[in-house]
């Protein structure tokens, strides 16, 4: 097996082929000064098995690009298979006609990696699992769920911080005072699953999972403003929210305004997919929250770590099912 | 011809307006950018049982541009339209056509099978850079040539003398087409070496022709960091011509291309607007700019009305006599 790295997760893809004890194969992006690029493929890859990774966050049309013309390098150069490792699947959310007149934008993306030869296709916590209906070939649809379980069973050792409004202790949390949230309705498939996860017994009487609430927002479709209606389920001191992404950070930031506005002292975030746009690390390092926590399906560049910010590393998740 | 429409993305819309001026219609610009530059088309017109126009050369910004030509395509075949023409007056990634190295893509077939399977009917571009190009696809590609708006443009001149040069061995076809059009005296080669390690980087070696004392033309596809074409230029020049011009197809104009053409000794570069050109491409007193409009208006009206694109429009430099 060969890993290649398109440029978009150069480390993931390190930390992938570390984990398998290989190399990544040598590559070469170059890229001309009308912003062509052009892939060539340094090792021989006949009858190998091929890994490209390459999340397609922003930005997405030139990531795209760049992997389409590698697994075509891949294919013309003989390669058995190529499989794409592509975390974070951008224009996901574009999987149905919302008004007349659009696009699918991610069936076109789906034909054409199907057209270029991609023969597997693994990604991280789709934002509708309908998305995966789109595709021919095979695909391995993982979670960063298993990874958020540990972070959270931990959490209750986790000091408060110095809010003034919340007095500034730093006493535990007790685990009967928390709840999971789904900031959108879109997230309740995911709050299930992990709520079972938590279960504190599987085996015994305690199947009840984590407790959790779902806040239930509207949003103007002309002018993109969210508003929160009502939240359905019971609150708790202890909030963790729980989404598939953060771009803007504005549903994270309404979540927070939301749950502290009902009696809520202590907020976590947990997210797969880093897409930071605009200016999310301020919003979220600003915001009344203890800590956000995301994976390294994207990567997340140096200006845009802030202090709050914990990164977990989906690598190993990657390499178990290669 | 009644009921066809047209619309544009982001890369060239003054020229699909341009062209919608001339053919009396309005452009739709359904292309829209959320704020993680996901893009997102909507057209708004009803589009069941009609042709959809749509203009959109793939640069600048080659990949975003190829995009939205897709999302455009998707759109018109989801709303029914009943053929899908794609105009790419110029087409990204079209030199890399071949495997001139092992281990590579090819690109441009690529791309072109994208735009394919998006839904396209039909691609209609202008000077593709190799015609074998047209052979990536199963549906019809028509290639015009600028010729068609660059003649008459040169012919203004009234160039006594005229040489015509290629600033390659690979535009010697183009550039005996051209001698032939415009009736020249003659024409030359610089003969240039190209490194593909160093991929961009080109420099004049030495020319066959007589060019003293005459008035040179140089004719190429296009102008990217005008390595090839200003070091051709200066080249003829330093052999004792009179004058030297450039009649080029696409003015990418990369990098530092108008400082070379500053400090080149060639006396106009006369190129058309397949591509958006850049205010001070357009303003700098060596460049002409003509546009394609007229042509590609042409071509709309010849593949409404089912006329031969290739009797009224193609006066084709290849053709050799």
């Amino acid at each position: 097996m060969k890993i290649f790295a398109g440029s978009a997760n150069k480390p993931l893809a390190e930390n992938i082929a570390k984990k398998l004890n290989i190399s990544v194969s040598p590559l070469e992006i170059h890229i001309f000064p009308d912003d062509e690029k052009r892939v060539r493929v340094l090792e021989s890859v006949l009858d190998e098995d091929c890994v490209v990774v390459q999340p397609t966050s922003s930005p997405v049309d030139a990531n795209y690009m760049e992997l389409f013309f590698i697994v075509d390098a891949l294919k013309r150069s003989g390669a058995r298979s190529v499989t794409a490792v592509i975390p974070y699947l951008g224009y996901q959310r574009q999987d149905h006609i919302f008004r007349e007149g659009e696009a699918v934008s991610f069936s076109v993306i789906v034909k054409t990696l199907e057209a270029v030869g991609v023969d597997k296709v693994i990604t991280f916590d789709l934002h509708t699992i309908r998305a995966l209906e789109m595709f021919k070939i095979s695909v391995v649809h993982l979670s960063a769920l298993s990874l958020f379980t540990e972070k959270i069973k931990h959490l209750g050792r986790w000091p408060r911080h110095n809010f003034e409004d919340v007095g500034g202790d730093s006493s535990e949390v007790n685990v009967k005072e928390r709840v999971l949230v789904s900031p959108d309705m879109g997230g309740i498939r995911r709050i299930k699953i992990l709520s079972e996860m938590l279960a504190p017994n599987r085996n015994g009487e305690g199947l009840t999972g984590m407790p959790y609430a779902t806040i239930v927002k509207n949003r103007n479709l002309a002018t993109g403003e969210i508003t929160v209606s009502e939240i359905q389920g019971e609150l708790a001191k202890t909030a963790i929210i729980v989404d598939d992404m953060i771009a803007g950070g504005n549903t994270v930031v309404t979540a927070v305004g939301a749950l502290r506005q009902r009696g809520v002292e202590q907020i976590f975030v947990f997210a797969t997919h880093a897409v930071f746009s605009q200016n999310a690390p301020v919003l979220l390092q600003e915001a009344l929250i203890e800590k956000v926590y995301v994976t390294d399906t994207i990567e997340i560049p140096e200006g845009k770590m802030f202090e709050k910010l914990e990164v977990l590393s989906v690598a190993g998740i990657i390499a178990e099912n290669l | 011809m009644n009921d066809f429409l047209l619309m544009t993305g982001k890369s060239n819309s003054k020229l699909a307006h341009a062209i919608g001026k001339i053919l009396k219609k309005e452009v739709s610009e359904p292309i829209s950018v959320f704020s993680d530059g996901e893009i997102r088309v909507r057209i708004e017109s009803n589009m069941r049982r009609r042709h959809v126009y749509i203009i959109q050369p793939t640069a600048p910004r080659p990949n975003d541009a190829i995009m939205e030509l897709l999302l455009m395509i998707d759109a018109a075949k989801r709303g029914s339209a009943s053929e899908i023409i794609a105009i790419i007056p110029y087409f990204g990634y079209s030199r890399q056509d071949r495997k001139e190295m092992s281990r590579v893509p090819i690109s441009a077939s690529l791309v072109a099978s994208m735009i394919e399977y998006a839904g396209a009917n039909r691609i209609l571009t202008v000077d593709i850079h190799s015609e074998q190009e047209e052979g990536f696809v199963k549906i019809p590609w028509d290639n015009i040539y600028a010729s068609y708006t660059l003649l008459p443009e040169i012919k203004k001149r009234k160039l006594a003398n005229l040489v015509v040069a290629s600033p390659d061995k690979g535009g010697v076809v183009r550039a005996t087409g051209y001698a032939r059009l415009l009736a020249a005296e003659g024409i030359a080669i610089v003969y240039k070496e190209r490194d593909l390690n160093i991929n961009d980087t080109s420099k004049a070696l030495s020319m066959v022709g007589d060019v003293e004392g005459k008035n040179v033309l140089l004719t190429d596809d296009m102008l990217s960091t005008g390595g090839t074409l200003l070091s051709a230029a200066d080249f003829i020049k330093s052999r004792g011509a009179k004058s030297v011009r450039a009649a080029v197809t696409h003015g990418l104009f990369s990098d530092e291309a108008l400082d070379k053409v500053d400090k080149s000794t060639v006396d106009e570069i006369i190129v058309t607007d397949t591509m958006m050109l850049r205010e001070e491409v357009v303003k700098h007193p060596k460049t002409t700019v003509v546009s394609v409009a007229p042509l590609l208006s042409s071509a709309i009206e010849h593949i409404e009305s089912g006329e031969s694109l290739s009797h009224d429009l193609i006066l084709k430099p290849s053709e050799t006599q």
